[in-house]
């Protein structure tokens, strides 16, 4: 228990950082895929709501002391990792491994929009409209982040899911 | 006592959303406080010693000693120009110049850009001085080619800086040679365009006519070139003028730091201190 807490205390972190230096700068019209986003849904889905909201505490703590834009941060990871536990698959559950894929797909997209629009009505530095923040901008940086949660998933999640 | 125990147990995963969002709001209310504004230069400190670190592998070293050695015959170019064409501009409107506040501008301060950001999410640039170098915040930083932003919060060794194209960065500006004054923001859409306000309909603003920051502002020296004036749509009032910058954000590698303007007094007497007095 103890070890799988430590393992994903170092993934949020080395994720934090990812997402920071590295995805962010993988940007298509100013948005980039949230790897977090991925993380949290995966934790939520797998483990619980709780375990997904505290990650999601800790995630916008750590993004936002990275960017100077802390409490907008914690808000919307939090709220993320709330919306995603939502999607928890129970430890006895007989779902196939595609069930669950498709449970954790739910999960990364409902949660990261909302984490998305949440964030957007706090914080806008390209002074886009909110519609389009919310709704386009939004929508495309859910598309790349579930695309990225197909790769993940395909590279990654599967056995974890299927366990 | 039973009840209150079954009742959190029940709803914990709701009362420990209340909790975080809660702490996050109080985060979003004490933006402002000294304990966040130092944690934030903390955080400010690392994250551009980090971006610093990862940026400075893909500089070739001979290159960047290059680069630096042009960026100083700029500063010195750049401050002669300034001067020059400041006093161009005096004589033409055959105004004496009795306190030049360009004079401080003839020494700035040389930064390389460590991290950029421009996304929906965060839009800054990084730069690698901070108080030890004598950075300040609202100190103005601008390349040879114009106007790049305004310094929001400075640590040891980093500063981090609000460019142009922010939705929040206002500066005010005159076109020259017409010496129409008006307030230049962004206001999202093209990196390259901004957008100047309250320019009255009356006045003679031409097309291409060159905009720089003018004595107006609070923060800006004046004379630093922003951009030309790229369209000019009349409306009831006030014309609606898109300005090219001059900058290029999309490769900006060197800039400079101008010295903070000092007009403590001309700041007394625009606001509530002004009673008609002298001011201490």
């Amino acid at each position: 228990m103890t070890k799988k807490l430590s393992l994903n205390i170092g993934l949020l972190c080395i994720i934090s950082l990812l997402q920071i230096y590295g995805l962010s700068r993988l940007s298509l019209f100013h948005v980039s895929p949230d790897a977090l986003s991925i993380f949290l849904a995966f934790l939520a889905v797998t483990v619980g709501q709780r375990t997904g909201m505290t990650f999601g505490f800790a995630a916008g703590t750590i993004t936002g002391l990275l960017s100077g834009n802390l409490g907008l941060n914690m808000l919307s990871r939090t709220v993320e990792g709330f919306i995603a536990g939502y999607f928890n698959i129970p430890e006895n559950s007989h779902a196939t491994a595609n069930q669950k894929s498709r449970r954790l797909y739910g999960a990364v997209a409902i949660s990261s929009f909302a984490a998305n629009a949440i964030f957007s009505i706090g914080y806008n530095p390209l002074g886009y409209s909110p519609f389009f923040r919310i709704a386009v901008l939004g929508l495309l940086e859910t598309i790349l982040t579930l695309g990225l949660a197909f790769l993940v998933n395909r590279l990654f999640l599967k056995k974890n899911l299927s366990d | 006592m039973q009840k209150f125990f079954s009742f959190f147990v029940r709803h914990n995963a709701y009362l420990l959303l209340a909790l975080y969002c809660a702490i996050a709001s109080l985060c979003i209310k004490l933006q402002n406080d000294d304990f966040m504004t130092r944690l934030r230069t903390g955080s400010l400190e690392f994250t551009a010693y980090l971006g610093d670190k990862l940026m400075s592998y893909s500089y070739l070293l001979h290159l960047r000693k290059e680069n630096e050695r042009l960026m100083l015959l700029n500063t010195d170019l750049l401050a002669r120009t300034l001067n020059l064409e400041t006093a161009s501009i005096d004589d033409r409107n055959r105004r004496k110049l009795m306190a030049d506040t360009t004079v401080n501008a003839s020494r700035f301060i040389m930064a390389r850009v460590v991290g950029r950001r421009f996304s929906d999410r965060e839009n800054m640039l990084l730069i690698d001085a901070g108080w030890r170098k004598g950075i300040k915040k609202d100190m103005t930083v601008l390349t040879p080619a114009g106007l790049v932003g305004r310094v929001t919060a400075v640590s040891e060794h980093y500063a981090r800086v609000m460019p142009v194209i922010h939705a929040d960065f206002k500066v005010c500006v005159v076109s020259d040679p017409t010496n129409v004054m008006g307030v230049l923001g962004w206001s999202g859409g093209r990196e390259f365009t901004a957008q100047m306000e309250r320019v009255p309909i009356s006045s003679a603003l031409k097309l291409h006519d060159r905009i720089l920051t003018s004595d107006l502002s609070t923060f800006s020296v004046r004379g630093i070139p922003v951009g030309r004036v790229e369209r000019i749509v009349p409306d009831k009032l006030f014309y609606t003028v898109d300005v090219k910058l001059a900058v290029d954000f999309s490769s900006l590698t060197q800039v400079l730091v101008a010295p903070l303007k000092i007009e403590r007094e001309k700041v007394e007497m625009s606001g509530d201190n002004a009673v008609g007095e002298p001011l201490q």
